[in-house]
């Protein structure tokens, strides 16, 4: 990867010894929609806000949670453009592994070789970083599992974290509310009641996104009606 | 302590300036703007109709060849707003990729699917330093087999959506506002309500009436999916259809 005309790398060390392109990657960001993702015992659920710039966007035509994997789901905060390159190329590589080994990818495997492609961008000649930060929702034989990837190419595990703009509120929340036996249901009510905290305007089932993957290993994203129903419950 | 801006250099190509924006796509729709033209597009319940000036800037100049309306294949459409040049190398990659698209999967490449190989290729010069983004916002219209009319935006920054209605140039927001109120509750236009929905859309925000050789009319239509662009009659059909209405 690199451009043969920029041949030099974009991201530079400052004197100070920060990559300051990636940090700045970070602020886009912490600039977008929040999103957050929770791990229950039995499953994992993520979720996003879905604000769109009007209402004359037509909000079937657009869809941020992805699914990489039958058993692996994604979403992302910050600039959609660009996660758009992130999901493909996962796909790829998820694809690919299954055509050697005839097996699915691991969830660590393909949040692995994601990372690394995000790293690659950091470094290579002529490109930027990539402005998003990816949760990574999978079930395999390992069990359930949730990372987040950074524009750096850093990934860790978590049981329950939150990006983009409302995100320290969110975890503040997630910090209070997370137990470590909660089932998908509850783990679907707490994803619903901290994107609520830090919601503007009424919340409803076109205006967020929720994508979960349970022990039938089948991810899945929710439809607007089956939103609506988990939020009257909320209620 | 940290350097602040890149070396400044955030504002020529498109790395992250310390606020996490991309400057030179900023720049890009700056560019969108300054081309001085506005366009308009409206999907009705089996119809979509796309409006865009034109604007002649001197007298000696052939009107028949300044367009800003494409083909790219028989059945889509695309209107590019913004700066010419850009416009047309995007529509020669777009007619490509449609005829490739079509010689491999043997069937003609859909309206989304063509907005997002625009978005995609829009967000590659985002990314890399080497080429910049394009001055292009792109408008693709087109009758999809199983869902019907489908209005999609491409903007430089690689971002595309459907659209029930929407606006792309110098008055887009203006536009907006005005399309918003009109398509609030969802409305499912007739094939004549969609052009004169787009048409008096367009002349309420130049706050002016139109003339039918100022404007670019192109539609596709459920029964007869062929992407056109209106003659010059039809087009003062709607007009007066619109004056005698108002």
């Amino acid at each position: 990867m690199g451009d043969s005309q920029y041949s030099f790398s974009l991201t530079t060390f400052s004197p100070s010894g920060k990559l300051v392109q990636i940090e700045h990657a970070l602020t886009a960001v912490g600039s977008g929609q929040t999103s957050l993702g929770i791990k229950a015992a039995n499953g994992v659920v993520i979720a996003t806000e879905k604000k769109l710039p009007s209402i004359l966007v037509d909000e079937a035509s657009v869809q941020k949670i992805q699914i990489l994997t039958p058993n692996i789901g994604v979403v992302y905060s910050g600039m959609g453009p660009d996660s758009r390159v992130l999901v493909r190329k996962s796909r790829k590589q998820a694809e690919q592994y299954h055509r050697l080994y005839k097996e699915a990818i691991p969830v660590t495997q393909l949040v692995r070789e994601t990372a690394a492609v995000m790293q690659e961008f950091t470094q290579s000649g002529g490109v930027r970083p990539f402005g998003v930060s990816l949760l990574v929702a999978g079930f395999d034989d390992k069990g359930p599992q949730l990372y987040q990837v950074d524009p750096s190419g850093s990934y860790f595990s978590w049981k329950a974290s939150a990006m983009g703009k409302n995100v320290s509120n969110a975890k503040t929340f997630l910090e209070k509310r997370y137990t470590d036996d909660m089932e998908l249901d509850d783990a679907v009510h707490t994803a619903i009641l901290t994107l609520k905290e830090g919601f503007e305007g009424q919340i409803s089932g076109k205006n967020i996104e929720i994508g979960i993957i349970g022990a039938d290993k089948q991810f899945r994203v929710l439809t607007p009606a089956e939103i609506e129903d988990y939020l009257q419950e909320v209620e | 302590m940290s350097r602040g801006s890149g070396g400044g250099y955030d504002r020529h190509i498109t790395i992250f300036s310390p606020e996490g924006r991309l400057f030179q796509v900023e720049y890009a729709f700056k560019a969108v703007k300054a081309a001085g033209v506005t366009s308009i597009g409206v999907r009705g319940k089996d119809s979509v109709c796309v409006v865009t000036q034109k604007k002649v800037p001197d007298k000696l100049l052939d009107p028949s060849s300044i367009t800003h309306l494409f083909a790219v294949t028989k059945y889509l459409g695309l209107v590019a707003t913004g700066t010419t040049a850009d416009a047309r190398t995007l529509v020669q990659q777009a007619r490509n990729e449609a005829a490739e698209f079509r010689h491999k999967y043997g069937y003609e490449m859909p309206a989304d699917t063509l907005a997002r190989w625009i978005a995609d290729k829009s967000q590659v010069y985002t990314q890399h330093a080497y080429m910049r983004p394009l001055g292009v916002v792109a408008m693709v219209l087109g009758i999809d087999d199983e869902v019907g009319p489908q209005l999609f935006k491409c903007d430089p920054a690689g971002h595309f959506f459907g659209h029930k209605a929407t606006s792309a140039g110098l008055k887009e927001q203006e536009a907006i506002n005005f399309l918003e109120k009109k398509m609030k509750n969802d409305p499912a236009f007739t094939y004549e309500e969609t052009v004169q929905t787009a048409i008096s859309a367009l002349q309420s925000v130049l706050q002016e009436d139109l003339k039918a050789n100022e404007i670019e009319v192109g539609v596709v239509v459920k029964g007869n999916p062929i992407f056109r662009a209106l003659s010059t009659d039809e087009i003062d059909e709607h007009l007066t259809a619109i004056s005698e209405r108002d």
